[in-house]
């Protein structure tokens, strides 16, 4: 054999393995084609990785049967919203299924399409979750992750507070000062508004030299939309809300005022720490696995990292949870949620996607893989996956509340915090916060 | 004999002239349609319409947008605390940062080192900062706070009175490696012989400091306070990680404001119309600016 043939045959065989990689590529598409794919925006963290295996548990295997492959893309937990505004506004038919919220969906509603369609079976949910995703009748969104509100609180604290004769003596005289009569301390499951702001001082030592912790709660009084909803429970608690029965804006009531001066008191009187100007989750978190805090009003998220060994070392096996403060207690829910892009080209890929998401199997699938679904039944089958799914299905059922739901809920919690907060922390006078977070909720619910 | 241009050119080579400056320009005329009037005729556009999340429907306000804006207490805050912070920032970076490039400009062991610490701030994304701010003076896990409390100090950088120096400090922290980098570069062009000629007459440091350094260096704190200036004015990133623009709106910065227009309130006409307006309070500064900057030394301003 020649240099030349075997040229030659090398050159044929090239050739072949061309036409044969162009035949290969031209029929690949084809099958792919038989597969629509849907794009779903979702954020990081436990929601998009239990998320994650959910998608890749129904483009193996369900997915294959309804000819759809979901391609779920994780925007930063900032500012998925702020994307999706963007997205939203300018009409784009880049994404088919957006991530939402009870809080925001009226604000992006415009640009999201009605799923009564695809026949989900609401009586599985929360109503309170159902109830915020629907708009003048309409639903809005398939419900994913519920989240709640307790009362984060130191056993061992409160229970030496309930036994210890000396504790509960300094107690009657801490709350005759800070509250302007005795009480006894009584268990967090039966905490008022005054209970929450007499055991704040107790365990402060700014009014209580021996108090073993340094203060008694952990405020999130950072300007942030989120921390808002903490306050509302007192509000709520206190018989206010947002809105009167007439639905007007209702930020001036009685219940306001009071839960404006707890929080105040608790600012200024120092039962939290003066950096808690600046607190949210994460913060509020580290005051309570620090040590420094007795209790506090947190998110049902923070339950797994504070039962944690690894994560509370401190505190891990003395942190019980209670139904936020109040008479009726009380708890903000939202749910975080999916929608349907108007714009979607693949409505109907989406639908079935959607439809598929809202089933208990799939639900399930969420739930044992570190999601908080809102379906109470499925939170009950699973208590085995997180401690934590009991609590949230008995609070939300029995004290649950969802913001009013308009078009504005998003900017109303943003003005709000933005008034409201500078008073928490002294900067501005409770009257005038109230009443110009008042003007501002009343014109958002004109619109 | 061919036509002959005014200049004593024959024609064709004029013309040939000025293809050739249209032909050198066009990359750079096209980025500027593309990446300047576009955007800012565009933005113009939309500050005069009621352009919203809440609505696909567009309509045209005039200048409501504007008188809103103006009429809004919050923009005049956010106006007043950016320019107090720019303000306070850029003075302070033009001052430490020429103490650092006075210090640094001199032979000794090390200077390299020294100079490439000293810059690193600078590399740092200034919304990682922010976190990392975060973490480092959290009350509860912080290491500045539990140092501090070794020594009996309890400080609370964000509480409502220390929050606004803490976000001016940082900034100051972050930035002056930017400035020194400049006037140390500045302060190597200068001529020798001056100084020569200074100590010759016998002229004190601190005398051929103020009498000579900072006069040759004039240009250099121009550009410097400039390009700092602007950025200052546009801050958003560590002041939104850190304080969210608050307690209330009390650092809310002229770019948090508009972010919040726009991505809160999903109110892109107002946002716009806001952007717009801290354009035009900046555009007039610009052409002083640029004066001073190519200003040369001994030139009438």
């Amino acid at each position: 054999m020649n240099g030349f043939d075997f040229s030659m045959r090398a050159s044929r065989t090239i050739a072949a393995a061309g036409v044969l990689g162009a035949v290969a590529f031209s029929v690949t598409p084809s099958v792919a084609d038989a597969q629509t794919t849907v794009r779903m925006v979702l954020w990081p963290g436990p929601e998009g990785d239990a998320m994650q295996k959910v998608v890749r548990a129904y483009n193996n295997g369900q997915g294959k049967t309804d000819g759809i492959s979901v391609d779920m893309v994780l925007l930063s937990r900032d500012d998925t919203f702020a994307k999706e505004t963007t997205e939203i506004a300018t009409r784009s038919s880049n994404v088919d299924i957006y991530f939402t919220a009870t809080y925001n969906i009226g604000f992006f509603a415009q640009g999201l399409e009605p799923i009564d369609d695809i026949g989900i079976d609401k009586s599985k949910y929360f109503s309170a979750a159902i109830k915020g995703l629907t708009i003048d009748g309409k639903l809005y969104g398939v419900p994913l992750d519920v989240s709640n509100h307790f009362l984060y609180y130191r056993t061992d604290l409160v229970n030496r507070l309930l036994k210890d004769e000396s504790w509960k003596k300094s107690y009657r005289d801490i709350a005759r000062k800070v509250l302007g009569e005795a009480r006894d301390p009584k268990k967090p499951s039966e905490w008022t508004a005054d209970d929450y702001l007499a055991t704040a001082a107790f365990f402060s030592r700014s009014e209580n030299p021996d108090s073993p912790t340094r203060y008694g709660t952990a405020l999130q009084a950072k300007t942030s939309p989120f921390n808002i909803t903490l306050w509302d429970d007192l509000l709520w608690g206190l018989g206010g809300s947002w809105t009167g029965k007439d639905g007007k804006a209702a930020l001036t009531s009685d219940a306001a005022h009071k839960a404006m001066s707890i929080y105040r008191t608790i600012y200024e009187k120092h039962y939290t720490s003066p950096d808690a100007s600046q607190w949210e989750y994460g913060e509020t978190n580290a005051a309570l696995q620090s040590g420094s805090a007795a209790f506090a009003m947190q998110w049902s998220a923070a339950y797994a990292d504070l039962t944690s060994k690894d994560k509370s070392p401190q505190i891990y096996d003395k942190i019980a949870v209670a139904p936020e403060p109040g008479d009726p207690h009380r708890t903000h829910v939202h749910t975080l949620a999916i929608s349907l892009n108007k714009q979607s080209r693949h409505k109907d890929a989406a639908r079935k996607w959607m439809a598929y998401l809202a089933t208990p199997k799939a639900m399930t699938a969420y739930a044992q893989a570190g999601g908080i679904p809102s379906q109470p039944a499925v939170l009950k089958d699973n208590v085995k996956s997180n401690a934590a799914f009991a609590k949230i299905a008995e609070n939300v059922r029995k004290y649950g509340y969802s913001l009013p739901t308009f078009t504005g809920t998003f900017q109303a919690m943003q003005s709000i915090t933005e008034d409201l907060s500078s008073a928490w922390v002294g900067v501005d006078a409770t009257d005038d916060a109230l009443s110009k977070a008042n003007d501002k909720l009343q014109s958002l619910l004109d619109r | 004999m061919g036509a002959v241009s005014a200049e004593g050119f024959p024609m064709p080579m004029r013309q040939s002239a000025t293809s050739a400056r249209w032909v050198l320009s066009a990359p750079l005329l096209v980025f500027l349609a593309v990446f300047a009037v576009f955007p800012l005729a565009l933005g113009t556009w939309i500050s005069l319409t009621d352009r919203s999340i809440l609505s696909f429907s567009i309509n045209f306000v005039g200048l409501k947008n504007y008188a809103d804006t103006l009429r809004d207490p919050d923009f005049w805050h956010a106006v007043f605390f950016t320019l107090k912070f720019t303000l306070i920032s850029t003075f302070a970076t033009l001052v430490l940062g020429f103490l650092l490039a006075l210090l640094v400009h001199r032979r000794f062991p090390g200077k390299t080192l020294l100079v490439t610490a000293l810059i690193m701030p600078i590399m740092v994304a200034p919304a990682l900062m922010g976190i990392m701010f975060r973490l480092v003076l959290n009350a509860e896990i912080g290491l500045v706070p539990a140092i501090l409390d070794r020594f009996g100090i309890a400080i609370h950088l964000f509480s409502p009175h220390l929050v606004v120096p803490l976000l001016i400090l940082l900034e100051i922290l972050q930035w002056t490696p930017f400035t020194f980098l400049i006037l140390y570069a500045g302060l190597q062009a200068l001529p020798d012989d001056v100084f020569e000629a200074a100590a010759l007459d016998g002229s004190s440091p601190l005398r051929t400091t103020f009498m000579i350094t900072i006069p040759l260096m004039v240009p250099s704190f121009f550009v410097a306070g400039f390009l700092r200036a602007v950025d200052a004015l546009r801050t958003f990133d560590v002041i939104f990680v850190l304080t969210g623009g608050g307690p209330g709106s009390l650092t809310n910065t002229l770019s948090i404001y508009i972010y919040k227009k726009a991505f809160t309130e999903g109110n892109f006409g107002l946002a716009t119309a806001a952007a717009m307006l801290v354009l035009l309070m900046v555009v007039p500064l610009i052409p002083f600016l640029i004066r001073r900057v190519t200003t040369r030394v001994g030139d009438v301003p």
